[in-house]
């Protein structure tokens, strides 16, 4: 792989940028959730393709997943998770309601997961755009109910096209220093992974 | 890669990967626009299953499972090596569905499960059950007691092909 994780200072600059990318995402989730929920990256790891699901334990259980692509020539997928009660917690807290784990998801629910995946999408590519110096272009986020697998194997299809390993980044939510079981991946395709990696490569 | 045969514990048989399914055996897999593919044998009550991820590997080198191409050489090999010759085979699919309303970046499900097909008729394997296409993830569990294939899907009941 042309872009792969080569040595241990390019890990590092790798580390870096999407440090700076969850960075900024979690200023602008804190905003949006009063001050209430941040994140952290907890690392970025080059997988073996058949491993993704099993090492990033995205299992067979249903989730409620909310989904952007990056369009453009520059592509890949920013995938946000949560289990059914936390995705309806947020929701909850956001809409300044009781939590409600019956029935189905209400519109405003699911537009409150949705604009909270596209603040936090829209952070994260911003931050990288500008250290690659090229416009990276979010679609609108899409709202999806599934096997956590079926979607993460999807998110990582561009990658798998060329290579049989995969880079994803793995971070933490955090409400104050309490970890939530949400979870957001983002998986740069080739093209844009070759861009961050030249990036990587003339500042190492 | 995965050839021993598979044990009680339902292995789950990720992207790429193909698993020997002994007698009495399950085997499971999740699949969005991969497609997974049973060869079944049922007087040896033996199977395989793969989770072929892309239609072909145009000379590219990679786990056999990955590609549709390479994937039933390989589960028709390791079958064969279980005594479980091609006369016997019958095929069954599942997956390939269009992920994320049909806007993800690459819509590849269609085009893996046309490539098995015309690879099953090259060697003359009948397909005996299908499960393919839509937008929605699938989890598969394949028993080799009944050569059923189970599917599921989220919000829909349970299909047995």
């Amino acid at each position: 792989m042309n872009a792969s994780v080569k040595s241990a200072r390019v890990q590092s600059l790798f580390q870096e940028i999407f440090a700076s990318a969850t960075q900024s995402a979690s200023e602008s989730l804190r905003g949006w959730t009063s001050g209430q929920i941040s994140l952290e990256l907890d690392d970025v790891h080059e997988l073996p393709m058949e491993e993704v699901t099993s090492q990033l334990e995205v299992g067979e259980e249903m989730l409620t997943i909310i989904a952007l692509t990056l369009e453009g020539e520059l592509g890949g997928q920013i995938i946000l998770t949560f289990d059914e009660e936390n995705g309806r917690q947020l929701a909850a807290t956001l809409l300044n309601r009781e939590l409600n784990l019956e029935g189905d998801w209400s519109a405003l629910e699911i537009s409150a997961l949705k604009e909270t995946g596209n603040i936090l999408a829209c952070a994260y590519v911003h931050t990288i755009s500008e250290l690659i110096g090229k416009n990276l272009i979010p679609s609108p986020p899409h709202f999806i109910q599934d096997f956590g697998a079926s979607v993460l194997q999807q998110a990582v299809m561009a990658q798998a096209m060329t290579s049989d390993r995969v880079l994803v980044c793995r971070t933490t939510f955090l409400r104050g220093k309490e970890a939530l079981d949400w979870r957001v991946f983002f998986v740069p395709d080739h093209a844009l992974l070759s861009e961050i990696h030249a990036t990587v490569q003339s500042a190492s | 890669m995965t050839q021993a045969l598979a044990s009680k514990k339902e292995p789950l048989v990720g992207m790429g990967q193909v698993v020997m399914v002994g007698r009495a055996d399950l085997s499971r897999a999740v699949l969005g626009s991969c497609v997974g593919l049973v060869l079944y044998h049922a007087r040896l009550g033996i199977g395989s299953l793969a989770h072929i991820v892309l239609p072909s590997s145009e000379g590219r080198q990679g786990p056999p499972g990955k590609f549709a191409d390479t994937a039933l050489p390989f589960m028709l090999k390791s079958l064969a090596d279980q005594y479980a010759n091609r006369s016997g085979l019958v095929a069954k699919l599942a997956g390939g569905a269009n992920m994320f309303g049909g806007q993800g970046p690459i819509q590849i499900g269609h085009s893996n499960a046309e490539a098995i097909r015309a690879g099953l008729e090259d060697v003359r394997i009948p397909i005996v059950g299908e499960h393919l296409g839509g937008n929605k993830g699938r989890r598969v569990t394949f028993e080799t007691e009944s050569g059923d294939l189970h599917v599921e899907i989220v919000g829909e009941p349970t299909a047995t092909i």
